[in-house]
């Protein structure tokens, strides 16, 4: 609980970035208590979440630890048992759900895997809230595509078939549907998980690309703490359904939260650059 | 550079526009040559005898097609205008059979496609979600008891076969649904809609009422009129009309449902409506020609497998397939035993079934779409 408060504090300090001007949150979190319609049981329990606009903030945790859980409120997917999420001021609630997804793009962990649908026409569904029931394709749509297939590189995979692809080109592909939503938000749910080293790289930098160029804000699930560290503007870290700690990679990523949120022992290195270098399990730090 | 590019951008337009394929095209083509084919040795058989030659000229006979009283007739009910014998038994005795037949084929076929995607379950069909058999169970207590409400047979069948959607979907919902569970879920209620259509048995009068029930209980059209394409060309018409409006929603809803809702779709309320579309659809068939088994459920999979799983090519393929099919099982049931005539699900059955099980070797998984 201390930690929780302590974290709200430095929260409330630290609404300001490295030149002391004030940092808007796109995304707020007030008063989350969420848990599934299946179960009783409370999974998140969070006074206060902030994604800050205009910056790429990673959420980071073990398994279990309610990261997924806390993105599908921030998307409207969970409706919270207590508390609110606004987006730029305003209430999830007072938006119809196209009126939403023209704000906000999401991206889930898992895919159903779709055989036959050309990576083009999955990109094309990315427009969906943007058309009507009877719309054809509009040129915006048309520009709106184009752009999303150039930002993920997947030019030439356009004619190919989703099923043909492998893990790392559709996730690229999936990405780029989301991207073609053309949202100021976009929330990813572990984009990078499972897939090899290149692809990695390959959806990072595109996310990266994406928020340096059009000034996207992006809150993305990432399972690897160091792979966080080095990527993201911001880092919130979870455990147990509580927020543990909140800012930048510097501030945040200690050989206590490691120990403390991921029951690793490790060294971190902050000069020349981030590093995190874990080193064991501590068999007593988790059950 | 730049002009490539705008020329690249246009090419790429027209081909969004054309998600009509070459092999789309062919397929419907070739479907509605087997159509016409299929119907004219349709109306070449019957009571009175005619050889080919006058039954094709009384189909093609300008006379009747380009005349708006007979068409009037045929559509309306009202007086017939004169016209030869030959034109008489061909266009009300003969005729109506066959699009009786294009209308159940067509509007079967998108009915299954369209429980396919909301369902996302390859096994679904208006048989398997117990829509056939409530709605049959509907049908025949009207034929059977409320023998007045005749005109009123497909909202009757469509009622009936809501019920027993509702009835199937809440049985096998569990925070979510399965294939599995939903056709397991299927196959109780059909079994006590079964029950619940024989026991009405008891209640027929005479001999000929069952005879008749028992006939459209195996789906038939032997003996279909104009009366009956009147009472099913509307709400088929709706229906078809919608469903193709909404092919992209049912696209849209096969990302699965998580996508669906991010991309700002209602998804209950898409999957509730389109529920419904396919339950009109599936209800005017079986208004007008019983229950005919597997037809929902195979047509769908022979066009996926030949146009793609894009539901605007899916569609538009069913919709062409469906009546090729129809038409082509009904010369099948007329022909196949010489002189007496069979019920056009029996052969849809006989034929459907190992096609089925074909597929189902075939597919490493069954199940999921």
């Amino acid at each position: 609980m201390s930690r929780t408060q302590q974290s709200a504090d430095r929260e409330q300090e630290r609404i300001t970035d490295d030149d002391g001007n004030a940092v808007e949150s796109a995304l707020v979190g007030d008063d989350l208590e969420l848990s599934y319609p299946t179960s009783e049981e409370t999974i998140v329990d969070c006074a206060r979440l902030d994604i800050p606009e205009g910056a790429v903030t990673a959420l980071v945790g073990p398994n279990g630890s309610g990261k997924s859980t806390l993105l599908k409120a921030l998307s409207k997917h969970l409706e919270p048992n207590a508390g609110s999420v606004q987006i730029h001021g305003k209430d999830l609630d007072a938006f119809s759900r196209k009126e939403l997804a023209r704000e906000m793009g999401v991206l889930s962990q898992e895919n159903d895997s779709l055989g036959s649908i050309s990576v083009e026409d999955l990109i094309y569904h990315g427009r969906y809230p943007h058309r009507g029931f009877f719309d054809g394709v509009s040129e915006e749509d048309q520009q709106a595509v184009e752009r999303a297939i150039e930002l993920a590189g997947i030019d030439h995979l356009r004619e190919s078939e989703l099923g043909q692809l492998s893990g790392g080109q559709k996730q690229l592909a999936w990405i780029a549907m989301v991207l073609a939503q053309d949202t100021d938000v976009l929330l990813l749910d572990e984009p990078t998980t499972f897939l090899d080293i290149h692809h990695q790289f390959r959806v990072l930098e595109t996310i990266r690309q994406l928020n340096e160029e059009r000034g996207v804000t992006v809150a993305v699930i990432l399972h690897d703490i160091s792979q966080a560290a080095r990527f993201a503007d911001y880092l919130v870290a979870m455990c147990d359904g509580e927020l543990y700690d909140w800012g930048p990679p510097e501030e945040v990523v200690t050989e206590q939260l490691l120990a403390d949120v991921f029951g690793v022992e490790a060294t971190v290195e902050y000069e020349p650059e981030l590093q995190v270098l874990p080193k064991r399990a501590l068999s007593n730090s988790r059950s | 550079m730049g002009e490539a590019q705008s020329v690249e951008g246009h090419r790429s337009a027209r081909e969004r526009e054309g998600w009509v394929t070459g092999r789309l095209v062919l397929f419907c083509l070739a479907s509605t040559v087997i159509t016409v084919v299929a119907g004219l040795v349709q109306v070449s058989f019957g009571e009175y005898s005619m050889t080919f030659l006058e039954a094709w000229q009384a189909v093609f006979e300008p006379s009747v097609i380009f005349n708006l009283h007979a068409w009037s007739a045929f559509l309306f009910g009202t007086d017939l205008p004169e016209m030869s014998t030959a034109s008489i038994v061909v266009w009300t005795l003969r005729m109506p059979r066959v699009f009786v037949a294009i209308i159940a084929g067509a509007t079967l076929a998108i009915s299954g496609a369209i429980f396919q995607a909301v369902t996302r379950n390859e096994l679904a069909s208006p048989f398997v979600l117990g829509v056939s058999s409530g709605a049959g169970f509907a049908v025949l207590a009207t034929l059977v008891v409320f023998s007045g409400l005749t005109p009123f047979l497909p909202l009757i069948a469509a009622l009936g076969g809501t019920a027993a959607f509702v009835t199937v979907y809440s049985i096998a919902w569990k925070g979510g649904t399965s294939p599995v569970r939903l056709v397991l879920a299927g196959v109780v209620v059909n079994m006590v809609f079964q029950s619940l259509q024989q026991g009405l048995f008891f209640f027929a009068d005479d001999l000929g009422v069952v005879q008749t029930a028992i006939a459209w209980l195996t789906g038939s059209l032997t003996g279909t009129g104009w009366e009956e394409v009147r009472i099913a060309v509307l709400p088929a018409a709706v229906a078809i009309a919608i469903a193709l409006a909404g092919a992209r929603q049912l696209n849209v809803l096969m990302l699965g449902e998580s996508t669906a809702r991010s991309l700002g779709m209602r998804v209950e309320r898409v999957r509730f409506s389109l529920s419904a579309v396919a339950i009109v659809a599936a209800s005017a068939a079986i208004a007008v020609a019983g229950i005919v088994s597997f037809f929902g459920l195979v047509v769908p999979h022979i066009v996926r497998n030949t146009v793609g799983g894009d539901y605007r090519r899916l569609m538009v393929g069913c919709l062409f397939a469906g009546p090729a099919l129809m038409v082509s099982a009904d010369v099948g049931a007329r022909l196949a035993l010489g002189g007496a005539q069979m019920p056009v699900g029996v052969v849809t059955g006989l034929i459907g079934g190992p096609y089925f099980l074909y597929l189902m070797r075939k597919q490493q998984s069954m199940g999921e779409l």
